[in-house]
């Protein structure tokens, strides 16, 4: 079904408030899942894949900052999707940025990498130029590199496999950041990487998809708007006579 | 976004801290900036054209009616279905199924497979999957009040009593007009690059007038049926006497509530508007069209009728202050500071609603000041944290812009009274009474001000083991005031962005509420059902749509329609009016 921008940033907000998230991290969510799918870049699979897990994981518990200092830091996000607190760590590393000049945020031990796109757009927008690299641990091992220039709205995006496998027993569950305050850092691949290139996205692209889903909509597969909707219904408040009396419309407009 | 802080801001700006407060909001009068002004204005200056292309309508006037609508560079259709409705389905409410008439408008031409997909969709409203071409959806009942009396005056060959649309100035009344993505119709993000519809709610409000001209032919047209030898078309006095209807409780609420961005585009373009009139020295012209106006509008707030107990008293005082005003102007010529003098006096001796709708007069003596503004009542919004800000900056950002939300107590029942919360019918927003209804853990987050103080409490403990932090070292120990602190950040730049009052209060009027919104769109005849239910009519005394492009009628005579009095038909000297022939 074809669904507007509006219509499923509002779903998805109402749904993950359903689902436990604070005020702010659904809007933030929601923002980030309407925002990927309408620049093409499947918020709406993102959040189907995660989204069981999301139903199952533990929200008291935050992403945990383990270790900062003036240009670094690295946040635990205990195996959660970055679609919760994770904005907080990237606004770390925003604030460090715009006191050094240059930072590096690495968040560990997260899923739905891709969603931070979403947020990083945000970040551009507010004039700092971002590049956030991460790797699949699937064979083939992907490299995925995402990056804004400062005042942009849409990224340059290279997804690109490796020739070889590094002898690494490390899970690639992380995701690291870099920002910079006063030039750009664009993804170039190597001269001889072209052959096993897998996905090059540039901006130009994505600001037409943007374009067309405004005119067209957004399609979304029905059995999830479905299940967003439900969720979205843990926040309503079940009807009852008082409740009816509780929007003062009176009873009768015949008149 | 412009900031009331700029330094082109006019010196007589009212502070926030006077325009923001629940009270006054809810005393504002429409002005020649509500979304309705301007919009008509704009009609006339572009000479739109509106005709009427299909006028399907069977002899109890069910069917279709297209109407298509030509702008400098685009053109639309309005998409009129009109169905019968039971008495027993008629209802204002959103959790209706069924309505008199459902419409919408769309973007380009409406060809065939554009109104078979319309005609299957468009009538079940919500529960209908909506056209991307489709800008505006809408559904509107019929008033039963003048309906039928119209008919039959119409059908026994004279006019309808004025009068009648003095009582209920509309023949429908719309119950819910959508935009921005609804059910599957177009984002705002496309209006946004449309010159014709880039103004709030622009295209919305030509909705409902094209359903005022609708309401017009289809009267027309049920009187010849009915007596096709007898009857007469509605006389052009009554048609410009006739307005729209629009019923709406508290969802007006949670918009104003989300929006404080656009909140603050409309009250300062308001104030702006006021500031630069202000600055202006009264001459004997403007003191005389002062007096016109208001004299005007103590005739129009006379003959306004409502059943609501309280609102008649607050217009009975409003009639009292507003006479009071005209005796003062009689006794004050024109001098150089009269607007002040007139505020300052105004304060001691008149009620907020008269104190408001001066301002609106005054605004509206400088049209060639004031419409300029009609462009800058919209804004992209967008709320940011700056999470490198020092938290005790954050503390003394509270300290001085929202010292009004600090007032809030944790452990006063009085101050955490209501609840508001969205029912699952139909996601109706409702209040309730914290403590004996249920739902109070699922309320809706739309009490600013406690969010303010609670946020302000966790940052004075935070600041006390923390002083050197920064703002994203409290959000990390305290996640879920993220969203409390980016408005705190954002709207700390926009004074006229928060309304100042605690909206869980005991004390709290929701009306006031509703009204705050409902004078943008350019509201008149406030008739409230509750204190949390009103009825008000939008376009009546507008220019119909012949008159947009007649070349007799210059846009100042086409313009000056707020305020209408009932027209006396037989005579001149009772008709506030625009002179057109009719074609």
């Amino acid at each position: 079904m074809k669904v507007s921008f509006n219509e499923l940033q509002g779903l998805s907000r109402k749904a993950f408030s359903g689902i436990g998230f604070d005020d702010g991290d659904a809007n933030d969510a929601a923002d980030v899942v309407a925002w990927m799918e309408a620049h093409g870049l499947d918020g709406i699979a993102a959040l189907q894949k995660g989204l069981n897990f999301l139903l199952n994981e533990d929200k008291s518990q935050p992403p945990e900052l383990i270790y900062q200092d003036a240009d670094l830091c690295v946040v635990d996000a205990h195996n959660k999707t970055v679609l919760g607190h994770a904005s907080l760590a990237i606004e770390l590393g925003y604030a460090k940025c715009r006191a050094r000049g240059l930072s590096v945020t690495k968040i560990r031990h997260c899923h739905n990498r891709m969603l931070i796109v979403g947020y990083l757009s945000r970040i551009a927008r507010r004039d700092m130029s971002i590049t956030a690299f991460w790797r699949n641990s699937h064979e083939p091992l992907t490299e995925i590199l995402v990056s804004f220039k400062a005042g942009d709205s849409e990224p340059e995006i290279c997804m690109y496999s490796l020739p070889s496998t590094p002898d690494d027993t490390e899970p690639n569950d992380g995701i690291t950041l870099v920002m910079v305050n006063h030039v750009n850092l664009l993804p170039d691949l190597k001269p001889d990487a072209p052959l096993n290139d897998l996905l090059q996205q540039d901006r130009h692209a994505m600001a037409s998809w943007h374009e067309r889903s405004l005119v067209e909509g957004i399609e979304v597969d029905t059995a999830l708007w479905e299940q967003l909707k439900v969720l979205a219904t843990k926040m309503l408040v079940e009807a009852s006579d008082d409740s009816r009396q509780g929007a003062g419309a009176g009873t009768n407009d015949n008149d | 976004m412009i900031f009331a802080t700029a330094a082109s801001a006019p010196k007589k700006l009212r502070p926030a801290s006077e325009v923001m407060k629940l009270e006054r909001l809810g005393s504002m009068f429409a002005s020649r900036l509500s979304f309705v002004r301007s919009l008509m204005r704009k009609m006339i200056t572009e000479h739109w054209q509106i005709v009427n292309t299909v006028f399907d309508l069977d002899s109890k006037g069910h069917g279709l009616a297209i109407y298509r609508i030509t702008t400098p560079a685009n053109c639309y259709h309005c998409v009129i279905f009109s169905r019968d409705l039971a008495p027993e389905k008629r209802s204002d409410r959103v959790i209706a199924e069924a309505w008199d008439v459902t419409f919408a408008l769309v973007e380009g031409e409406a060809e065939n497979s554009l109104l078979e997909q319309m005609a299957a969709n468009v009538p079940l409203q919500e529960a209908g999957r909506q056209h991307p071409r489709v800008l505006v959806l809408s559904r509107a009942n019929k008033s039963l009040r003048n309906f039928s009396q119209f008919v039959a005056a119409l059908a026994a060959g004279h006019q309808p009593d004025p009068a009648l649309l003095t009582a209920v100035g509309y023949l429908y009344r719309t119950t819910a007009v959508y935009g921005n993505g609804k059910f599957g119709i177009a984002d705002f993000a496309r209006l946004e690059r449309n010159a014709d519809f880039n103004r709030p709610f622009a295209a919305q409000m030509l909705l409902v007038y094209i359903l005022r001209q609708f309401s017009v032919e289809q009267l027309n047209h049920l009187a010849s049926v009915q007596a096709p030898e007898t009857s007469v078309p509605l006389h052009p006095e009554l048609q410009r006497y006739l307005g729209i209807g629009n019923s709406t409780g508290l969802g007006m609420a949670p918009f104003l509530i989300n929006h404080p961005q656009l909140i603050q585009q409309w009250v300062y373009g308001r104030e702006r508007a006021l500031a630069r009139a202000r600055e202006k020295p009264a001459t004997a012209h403007t003191h005389a069209r002062l007096h016109v106006l208001m004299s005007r509008a103590l005739k129009h707030l006379q003959q306004t009728q409502t059943e609501d107990r309280e609102q008649t008293l607050r217009n009975q005082k409003t009639v009292c202050s507003v006479a009071e005003v005209i005796d003062w102007l009689d006794r004050t010529p024109a001098h150089h500071a009269l607007y002040e003098e007139l505020i300052s006096w105004a304060r001691g001796h008149c009620s907020l609603e008269a104190q408001e709708l001066i301002n609106t007069m005054l605004i509206e003596l400088y049209p060639e000041l004031v419409d300029r503004l009609d462009d800058q009542l919209g804004c992209r919004e967008s709320m940011d944290l700056k999470p490198d800000m020092k938290a005790w900056q954050l503390r003394d950002l509270i300290n001085e812009k929202f010292d009004w939300a600090l007032s809030y107590r944790e452990d006063c029942p009085d101050d955490n009274y209501w609840f508001w919360y969205r029912s699952v019918e139909k996601e109706e927003p409702r209040l309730g009474v914290r403590g004996t209804e249920s739902g109070a853990e699922k309320e809706s987050a739309l009490a600013i001000g406690p969010r303010i103080s609670r946020c302000y409490g966790k940052l004075e403990r935070f600041l006390a083991h923390n002083p050197n932090a920064i703002v994203v070292d409290f959000l990390l120990a305290h996640p879920e005031q993220k969203e409390c602190v980016r408005r705190i950040q954002t709207i700390g730049d926009t004074p006229y962005g928060e309304i100042r009052a605690n909206l869980w209060h005991r004390d709290m009027k929701p009306m006031h509420l509703l009204r705050t919104k409902l004078s943008f769109f350019g509201a008149s005849r406030f008739d409230p059902k509750s204190d949390r239910w009103v009825r008000i009519t939008l376009f009546q005394g507008a220019p119909l749509p012949w008159e947009l492009s007649n070349p007799n009628l210059s846009l100042q005579q086409l313009d000056d329609w707020g305020f209408p009095l009932e027209p006396c038909l037989g005579g001149e000297e009772n008709a506030q009016t625009i002179r057109g022939d009719t074609p």
